[in-house]
C-alpha cells in the first residue's frame, strides 16, 4: 500500500456528483453542520434523496439518483467498512441497504465521502476514481466489454486490467443489467447491498461499477478520547468479555445454526410458510456445524471486523457440484433455499444461493418467489408446461432444473421472466388468488424472520419505508432484558417497559420498542457502524457510539443531538414515502400472516385486534398522525425539518399540526 | 432416573464433539445437569456459568423444553428438568 499523501479529517464530507448522460463529474464539499445533524452515510444518504429525487420521478429514468455514502467513522476501526446506498426503488418507495467489506474506506482515502450518479450513459461505462496530485479524482470508462459478465468475472476482469490489489469495486452482475426485481450491488465477490433495487438502478443508467483507490489518511479530533472509547466497544466484541448472548455463536459459527433452534419455536418458515416448523434431523444439515466441517475454506471479515464469521469462503470439493466456490452463507441461504422449499441438500443449497451471487440476483427475492411458485404448482395454478417442464415441488425433486432456473431469471428467459418479476408482481400476472402465497410488504420478499411468534418483527416488517429490511431494528430474538435496568432507560430517556415488550406475542409496548430500536440502529449505519455489535445494550443505549463520534468529529454534540439525528433519518424516510403516496394502509403484514394461524403452534394469525393497536402505539410513539401515517407539523419542527412541511403544503399533503 | 435430549448447538461442540445425544440424569435442575456434563465436558460450566455469581453467562443461553411443549430460554439455573425433556445448549 502506498503511504499516505494527505491527512483529511472528519468533521466535513465531500460528494462527488457524477453525471452519466453528460459524462461529467464534479467534486464538492457538503455542508459542515450536516455531520452534526445527519451525521453520515444512511442519515446524509436521506436527506440527499429527498432533495434531489422529487415525487413521481421515474425509478429507471436518468433523474433517479444512486448514492452511495460513507461517513464519519467511516475508514476507522470501528466503521467496519459499511456504506450505505440508497435511490429511489423501482417500486416507488426509499430504497437503502447497507453493506460491509472494504470500498466505504478506499473511497474515504480517495477523498470522496458520497457519490451521487445521476443520467443514463449511452453505453455501459465504469466509474474510476483515484485521488491524484493532479487533482483529478474520476473518469467514466468504457465498460462494454464487461457487460454481461458474472460478478465474479467482472471482478477479475476489473483486478486484471486496473493491476492494483488495493482497488475496491462495487458492480453489478446481469440480473441488474436486464432491470431484474430487487437486484443488489455487489462487491468482495459475496457482499451485497440495497436490495430494495439498487442493482436494478444502477443497471437501468448503464453503470457496471465503480472502482476506487485512495492514498489519503483518515485523522480523529481527538485521539486519546477515540481510543478510550474504541477500548470500552472492543472489549464489548470479545468473546470473553462479552455480554452479548449471540457474540460466541455468530463470531465462530454464524447464523445458519438458527435452522437448528426454529422449528421447534415455531419460527422457521417451511413450504412457504405453510409451516412454521420442520424435520430436525433436516434442519441440523443445513447447519453450520456440517457448514464448517465440510465446506469452508476461510473466514473472512469486514474492514477491522474482530468477528471472521461473516464472510466465511466456502468451497465443495468433489461430487456433482465439485469444484463451486462461494461464500457468505448466513441467516438467509437456510431459509430461502432450506425450509422454505424444503431442501436439506446443503450443496444444492449452497449451489443456488451462489448463482445467485454470481448472477447479480437477491436471494430473497429468488427463495420467495420460487417459493410462490411451488406453493402455486402445488395448487395447479401453474404446470410443468409454464415452468418450461420443471417440476416445480417442494422438496427440490429436480435439482438440476433448479439449478438452472437461476440463471433464467437473471436472463429473463422463459419461466424465469415470470420469476424475475418477484413474487407480488408475478401473482399479478398468474392471478388466480396467488396474491395470498405472495410473502411480500410493499412489493419486497420477506426475509426469513418469523412474525405470528414475534410481534416486534411483524410490525418493523410491516412499516418499513423500504419493505423488509431486519437490519432496520436488529435483533429480532428476545436478548435478555436484563442487560439494561429501568433505571438506565430512564437516565436514556426512554420510556419502555421491557418486560412487556419482550413478551413475543403481546402487542403492548411493541410500537415504542420498535420505536427505538429504528432510531438506534438508524444512527449506527449513519455513523457508519454494523448492527450486528449493538446488541449488549439491546442498541438502546448508544453512549460509546457518541464517545467515538464526538471524538472521531471533534463535534461537541450532546447525547440527545446525537439520538435525535436518528429520528431525523427515520422522518426523512417517512416523508419520502409520504411524497410517492405511501399512507397507514400500506403499512401491512403479508396476507398470509394477516389471515392464517400457525398450525400446530397455536400462535394466531394477526388479525387487526393485535395489529392495528401495535401500529397505533408505534405512530403515536413517533409524533406522526394515526389516521394517515404521515408525520405532524410539530415532529417536523421539533426535529428541524420544517422544509418538508414546507414542501408537503406545497404538494398539497395534509400533515397535522 | 430421567431421560433427555440434549442438543449442543455451534461452538459448544467444540466440547462435546457431537450434535446432539440422549442423556439419563437424576439432576433436578438445569443447574445440576450443567455441572454434571462439566465432568464429561471439562469448560462445560466455564461456558454457561458465571463462577462469581453463580448464574447463566449473560453470553451463553439454554432452551428447555418438557415433552410436547415449545422450548422456553432458561434464565433462572435453577429451572426443573423432568423426564423426556429436551435441552440445547448455546
Amino acid at each position: 500500500m502506498a503511504a499516505a499523501t494527505t491527512v483529511r479529517d472528519n468533521r466535513t464530507q465531500t460528494i462527488l456528483w457524477v453525471d452519466l448522460s453528460e459524462g461529467s463529474t464534479r467534486l464538492e464539499t457538503l455542508p459542515e453542520a450536516w455531520t452534526a445533524k445527519y451525521l453520515g452515510s444512511r442519515g446524509v444518504n436521506a436527506r440527499l434523496l429527498f432533495d434531489h429525487v422529487p415525487a413521481g420521478t421515474d425509478p429507471l429514468g436518468p433523474d433517479n439518483v444512486l448514492f452511495f455514502g460513507t461517513g464519519p467513522l467511516d475508514g476507522l476501526p470501528v466503521g467496519m467498512g459499511r456504506i450505505s446506498i440508497a435511490c429511489k426503488s423501482p417500486r416507488g418507495t426509499v430504497a437503502e441497504g447497507s453493506c460491509g467489506g472494504f470500498f466505504g474506506p478506499e473511497m474515504r482515502r480517495a477523498g470522496v465521502d458520497y457519490i451521487a450518479i445521476r443520467g443514463q450513459a449511452d453505453h455501459p461505462v465504469y466509474l474510476y476514481i483515484q485521488d491524484s496530485a493532479s487533482g483529478e479524482v474520476a473518469e467514466l470508462r468504457d465498460a462494454r466489454h464487461l457487460w454481461g459478465l458474472k460478478t465474479d468475472e467482472t471482478d477479475a476482469a476489473l483486478r486484471r486490467e486496473l493491476a492494483d490489489p488495493d482497488v475496491q469495486f462495487r458492480y453489478i452482475g446481469p440480473a441488474a443489467e436486464n432491470l431484474v426485481h430487487a437486484s443488489p450491488i455487489f462487491g468482495n465477490l459475496h457482499n451485497s447491498g440495497g436490495r430494495a433495487g439498487c442493482g436494478q438502478v444502477m443497471g437501468s443508467k448503464g453503470l457496471k461499477a465503480i472502482a476506487v483507490r485512495g492514498t489519503q489518511g483518515i485523522r480523529v479530533a481527538d485521539y486519546d478520547a477515540f481510543v478510550d472509547a474504541y477500548k470500552v466497544l472492543r472489549q464489548r466484541l470479545d468473546l470473553a468479555t462479552s455480554r452479548d448472548m449471540w457474540t460466541p455463536v455468530w463470531s465462530t459459527y454464524g447464523a445458519p445454526v438458527l435452522a437448528r433452534l426454529f422449528p421447534d419455536l415455531g419460527n422457521l418458515m417451511t413450504r412457504n410458510a405453510q409451516q412454521m416448523t420442520w424435520d430436525y434431523d433436516k434442519a441440523m444439515r443445513i447447519s453450520s456445524e456440517p457448514y464448517l466441517d465440510s465446506y469452508v475454506t476461510k473466514a473472512k471479515a469486514c474492514y477491522c471486523c474482530p468477528w471472521p464469521a461473516c464472510q466465511k469462503l466456502h468451497k465443495i470439493d468433489s461430487g456433482k457440484y465439485g469444484g463451486f466456490k462461494g461464500g457468505n452463507y448466513w441467516a438467509a441461504q437456510p431459509v430461502v433455499f432450506g425450509s422454505l422449499i424444503d431442501n436439506d441438500d446443503l450443496e444444492l443449497l449452497l449451489v443456488l444461493s451462489g448463482l445467485c451471487n454470481q448472477y447479480g440476483l437477491d436471494v430473497f427475492h429468488v427463495g420467495y418467489t420460487l417459493a410462490w411458485a411451488m406453493e402455486c404448482f402445488e395448487h395447479g395454478l401453474l404446470t410443468t408446461t409454464d415452468a418450461d417442464g420443471l417440476e416445480l415441488r417442494f422438496g427440490c425433486t429436480d435439482k438440476d432444473g433448479l439449478v438452472d432456473l437461476i440463471p433464467k431469471i437473471a436472463r429473463r428467459e422463459g419461466f424465469g421472466g415470470l420469476l424475475a418479476l418477484g413474487c407480488a408482481e408475478a401473482a399479478k400476472v398468474v392471478g388466480q388468488g396467488s396474491e395470498r402465497f405472495c410473502l411480500a410488504v410493499k412489493g419486497q420478499e420477506l426475509e426469513g424472520i418469523p412474525q405470528r411468534n414475534l410481534y416486534m418483527v411483524a410490525l418493523g416488517i410491516a412499516v418499513s419505508e423500504v419493505g423488509p429490511d431486519h437490519t432496520r431494528w436488529y435483533p429480532p430474538y428476545p436478548c435478555n432484558p436484563s442487560l439494561i435496568s429501568p433505571e438506565e432507560l430512564a437516565e436514556l430517556g426512554i420510556d419502555l417497559d421491557l418486560r412487556l415488550a419482550f413478551q413475543g406475542r403481546n402487542p403492548e409496548q411493541k410500537g415504542k420498542l420498535l420505536r427505538w430500536f429504528t432510531i438506534s440502529r438508524a444512527i449506527v449505519e449513519s455513523l457508519p457502524s454494523c448492527v450486528f455489535l449493538v446488541r449488549d445494550t439491546l442498541g438502546l443505549d448508544l453512549r460509546p457510539w457518541w464517545k467515538l463520534f464526538r471524538a472521531a468529529t471533534g463535534f461537541d454534540l450532546d447525547y440527545r443531538e446525537f439520538v435525535a439525528a436518528g429520528e431525523r433519518l427515520m422522518n426523512l424516510d417517512r416523508a419520502f414515502n409520504v411524497r410517492e403516496g405511501y399512507r397507514r394502509a400500506d403499512d401491512r403484514p403479508p396476507v398470509r400472516m394477516a389471515t392464517e394461524d400457525v398450525p400446530g403452534f397455536g400462535y394466531p394469525r394477526l388479525a387487526p385486534e393485535r395489529f392495528e393497536p401495535m401500529l397505533d402505539e408505534y405512530y403515536e410513539a413517533n409524533g406522526w398522525s394515526v389516521t394517515t401515517s404521515i408525520p405532524t407539523r410539530r415532529k417536523l419542527a421539533e426535529l428541524g425539518l420544517d422544509d418538508v412541511a414546507a414542501e408537503f403544503a406545497a404538494l398539497g399533503i395534509e400533515a397535522e399540526p | 432416573m430421567k431421560q433427555l435430549e440434549l442438543r449442543y448447538v455451534a461452538h459448544v461442540t467444540t466440547l462435546t464433539h457431537c450434535l446432539l445425544e440422549s442423556h439419563q440424569t437424576t439432576a433436578p435442575s438445569i443447574h445440576a445437569l450443567v455441572d454434571e456434563l462439566d465432568s464429561r465436558y471439562p469448560g462445560f460450566r466455564d461456558m454457561f456459568v458465571n463462577p462469581r455469581t453463580e448464574t447463566l453467562n449473560l453470553n451463553a443461553m439454554i432452551y428447555y423444553a418438557a415433552p410436547g411443549e415449545v422450548p422456553l430460554s432458561v434464565i433462572d439455573l435453577d429451572h426443573p428438568i423432568g423426564d423426556g425433556g429436551t435441552v440445547t445448549f448455546w
